[in-house]
């Protein structure tokens, strides 16, 4: 296999790119069963694992994908109905097979056995609803089973019938005895036997007659007309020894169609079939994505990210050059290098838009895994989850997304193991049993906001507070002088959990903490808002990292600031006296609206220089905003608009809430950037 | 520390003065000299960070030295230069009077600090050299720079 080797890389990224697609689609299709289109997807993706890992000689997964492959095809034609089981043995192919490449990933020999998943698959595929429990890992092989559409003659139709207006079901049981069943006939009799006890034999394949003269390999089917479950039906025949498999389907008439076909309450537990049995199902997940699925499948390069990051800086660089160009056009009046410049401009500005589209992913890459992770563990939970995904196409910087995955897990978890409450106690609460947790991600000036809402019981600050004090975190004093808001804060704290039983979800203690670092390492914050049984919600803001900006560059006293303009709405003049106070705060009012205002001189402790005069002149006011939240700042000059390249100020002055980093002017100098969330709150 | 273990057991210093005394660092946490530039004020910071400036495209914080050792101002002069030393990967700039020499001393005639602790806090001290009838005073500077230490925000 010497040269496969070099395709390794290739077929571990791509691998897992098609298993994330298939883990995505198959969600949409136990949504949609219906839809053709998510299934060629699904198809698709697994005949490419396919015939990928059987080129690169990886036998375990291309067995394993083939026969996935074998039950959509089924399903593909319409020959099989997506149900629960198929959609849940799916769910379980695709887990394997991510343990498999993973394992050919880390080049370890696989200990993963995928034969009981194969016979499984093997068996949905002639139609048989196989319980789980009889699929025994140790079961070897399945004796090969007829079709199972058994031709049914005009009279047995008519008895059918019949049956079915006297409320009585017919069933039709595949019997599949041990391999190495010696008294076949006399097994095969028992059987009958014990059929015709519980219901009425009408047909049998092969034949009576043949049955008893061991005319058949290891497995013949039954027709019975029974009033008994089909649980019950199931475990009488089980019950004579020497039976390997029992599988009972209701009988379906050549002229029923589908809607027709009325399937007793009991058998949902067995054979969720119908979408009424997927209700029943005890956490269904659905997703609702606002965004049309986009399945381009263009053609791209792999590239690796310190490249783009060398190639960002580079540009970077470029346009610090080029609005020095500008300078030295605009002081010495060179009227050609300043038509130059112009076009320069447009390449540079072009050039770095691309640059930084090459490095935007949209968010719904770290969303896509969250609907089956919420299915999997509202399932473990027994709750009832509604995941809605919003914004999905919301771009951040490729490194915020990377690091983005592991504290949205931690939320969304949290979410699901302590926010929403069980069916039954959201129902006595007068909620709607289904619970909804939302996943938002929307740009808000140059910041990305994500959000994880639920509609649980929300955060009792009494009980964080109480707990606080218990583990020592805070004194009793200082958690008599919070408020609430502060209280559900606590939760950030290192070393907290309210979670009164540990749980493989959530309540280790590490969570929220942890969540906060990453955040902040990332120079975003997280916050908290919670309203006791309405829910939870936490917000994460997170810097675009966009390295270019346009900002607005202002004057104060001597000092020039950059304010991003993304935050800035509009920029007034306003006179002194136009400025009013209200509880001791300096407001403005514009257009109705009642604005404070922030003194930038004030807040960045300029030292004091002769610029009080500008008292009785107009005051420049750059009216900025964060989400719902205005203020207006008062600056001593409006420089003008351009664009800035975002440095960081370094690790030893991280600390300064104010200001967001800083950038390099035309002249050289450095200019601070005005960090507007920090300035207004 | 100061790299000790050099294999002739010498230091090369780089010497410079503050007011009338002078002192060291050693010259692997040298980067760069520079003539002083704009400086940009950072607000909400300790009195001894002076500002940023903007080396060849990033930016770099200067710590104004005097003030961080609490000895007496000066105005700037034509002498007065930036060294740009390197310490835990932070690259940092340093005002000082004036730049005098770069000099090799002998580890044997480093000194403990303690011998002229006193005007200065002696935990941003590492030694004191002794040439001929100078006193060198050898800098600490992850001490001086207060890495590791949280930025004291104000």
């Amino acid at each position: 296999m010497m040269d496969t080797n070099q395709y390794m890389g290739m077929f571990l990224e791509e691998s897992r790119e098609h298993l994330q697609t298939l883990n995505s689609c198959v969600l949409d299709l136990e949504n949609d069963p219906e839809n053709l289109s998510v299934l060629s997807e699904i198809f698709r993706s697994a005949h490419t694992i396919k015939g990928m890992s059987a080129t690169m000689g990886f036998t375990t997964i291309a067995e394993l994908t083939h026969e996935m492959e074998n039950i959509l095809d089924l399903l593909r034609k319409g020959q099989l109905k997506a149900s629960h089981d198929i959609i849940d043995t799916i769910f379980r192919c695709v887990d394997t097979l991510e343990q498999l490449v993973e394992s050919v990933a880390s080049n370890n020999e696989s200990s993963i056995d995928s034969k009981p998943l194969i016979i499984k698959l093997k068996a949905l595929a002639k139609g048989e609803a196989v319980l789980d429990a009889t699929v025994k890992a140790e079961a070897i092989s399945i004796a090969p089973v007829a079709s199972s559409s058994i031709e049914l003659s005009d009279t047995e139709i008519a008895v059918i019938k019949k049956a079915r207006d006297q409320g009585m079901q017919a069933y039709e049981v595949q019997v599949s005895l041990r391999e190495g069943c010696l008294l076949k006939s006399a097994r095969s009799y028992m059987v009958m036997n014990a059929l015709d006890e519980i219901g009425e034999v009408i047909k049998s394949i092969p034949a009576v007659e043949e049955l008893e003269k061991e005319n058949f390999s290891l497995s013949f089917q039954v027709i019975v007309i029974s009033g008994s479950e089909a649980e019950k039906i199931q475990h009488t025949v089980l019950s004579i020894s020497e039976i390997d498999q029992a599988v009972v389907l209701p009988c379906v008439l050549p002229n029923d169609t589908k809607a027709e076909v009325s399937v007793p309450k009991s058998i949902e537990s067995m054979i969720k079939k119908d979408d009424e049995a997927e209700k029943a199902g005890n956490a269904l997940v659905h997703t609702q994505t606002t965004v049309e699925k986009k399945n381009k499948s263009g053609q791209s390069v792999r590239v690796d990210i310190d490249k783009l990051d060398t190639l960002l800086n580079l540009v970077g660089e470029l346009v610090i050059n080029k609005t020095r160009l500008e300078q030295i056009g605009l002081t010495h009046k060179l009227t050609d290098l300043v038509e130059t410049i112009e076009q320069m401009d447009r390449v540079t500005t072009d050039l770095q838009a691309v640059v930084m589209k090459v490095r935007m992913v949209p968010v719904g890459q770290v969303f896509n895994r969250f609907p089956r992770m919420v299915r999997d563990l509202s399932r473990d939970l027994n709750k009832e989850i509604n995941l809605i995904i919003q914004g999905e196409e919301t771009e951040l910087d490729r490194t915020v997304i990377d690091e983005i995955g592991d504290p949205l897990v931690h939320l969304l978890r949290n979410s699901i193991d302590h926010g929403i409450e069980h069916p039954n106690e959201r129902e006595e609460k007068g909620k709607n049993p289904i619970g909804e947790i939302r996943l938002i991600a929307r740009h808000e000036g140059n910041n990305v906001i994500i959000m994880v809402e639920d509609d649980g019981k929300g955060i009792n600050a009494d009980i964080i507070k109480r707990k606080a004090v218990e583990k020592g975190l805070i004194s009793q004093g200082e958690a008599d002088a919070m408020d609430a808001n502060e209280a559900v804060r606590l939760v950030f704290l290192p070393g907290f959990s309210t979670a009164a039983v540990v749980t493989d979800v959530s309540g280790r203690g590490v969570g929220m903490d942890a969540v906060k670092n990453k955040i902040e390492s990332l120079g975003g914050m997280v916050d908290v808002e919670t309203k006791v049984n309405e829910g939870s919600k936490f917000k994460i803001r997170l810097p675009l990292t966009l390295a270019i900006i346009q900002a607005l560059l202002v004057k104060v006293s001597e000092e020039i600031y950059a304010i991003p303009l993304g935050s800035i709405d509009s920029t007034i003049n306003i006179v002194p006296s136009d400025i009013k106070t209200v509880q001791n705060k300096e407001v403005i009012l514009l257009r109705g609206q009642i604005i404070p205002i922030v003194r930038l001189a004030d807040v960045l402790n300029i030292p004091d220089s002769e610029n009080n005069q500008h008292t009785e002149e107009e005051l420049f006011v750059v009216i900025v905003h964060i989400g719902e939240q205005r203020a207006g700042i008062i600056v001593d000059n409006l420089i003008g608009q351009q664009e800035i390249v975002i440095k960081s100020l370094g690790k030893l002055l991280a600390g300064i809430k104010i200001i967001a980093g800083a950038t390099i002017l035309g002249n050289g100098q450095v200019a601070l950037i005005l960090d507007i969330g920090s300035l207004i709150q | 520390m100061l790299e000790k273990s050099y294999a002739s057991s010498e230091v090369q210093l780089v010497v410079f003065k503050l007011g009338k005394e002078e002192y060291s660092v050693s010259i692997l946490q040298v980067q760069e000299i520079k003539r002083i530039t704009d400086i940009t004020r950072v607000p909400h910071t300790p009195d001894y960070i002076k500002g940023v400036i903007n080396l060849r495209g990033s930016v770099l914080p200067v710590i104004d030295l005097k003030k961080r050792l609490n000895l007496p101002q000066q105005v700037l002069t034509e002498d007065t230069r930036i060294i740009i030393v390197k310490v835990d990967e932070l690259s940092v700039g340093m005002i000082v009077d004036a730049v005098s020499e770069v000099m090799t001393i002998d580890q044997e005639n480093i000194d403990s600090p303690d011998v002229v602790a006193g005007s200065v806090a002696a935990s941003y001290l590492s030694g004191v050299g002794k040439l001929d009838n100078r006193l060198l005073i050898l800098l600490n500077l992850e001490e001086i720079i207060g890495v590791g230490q949280e930025t004291k925000v104000v």
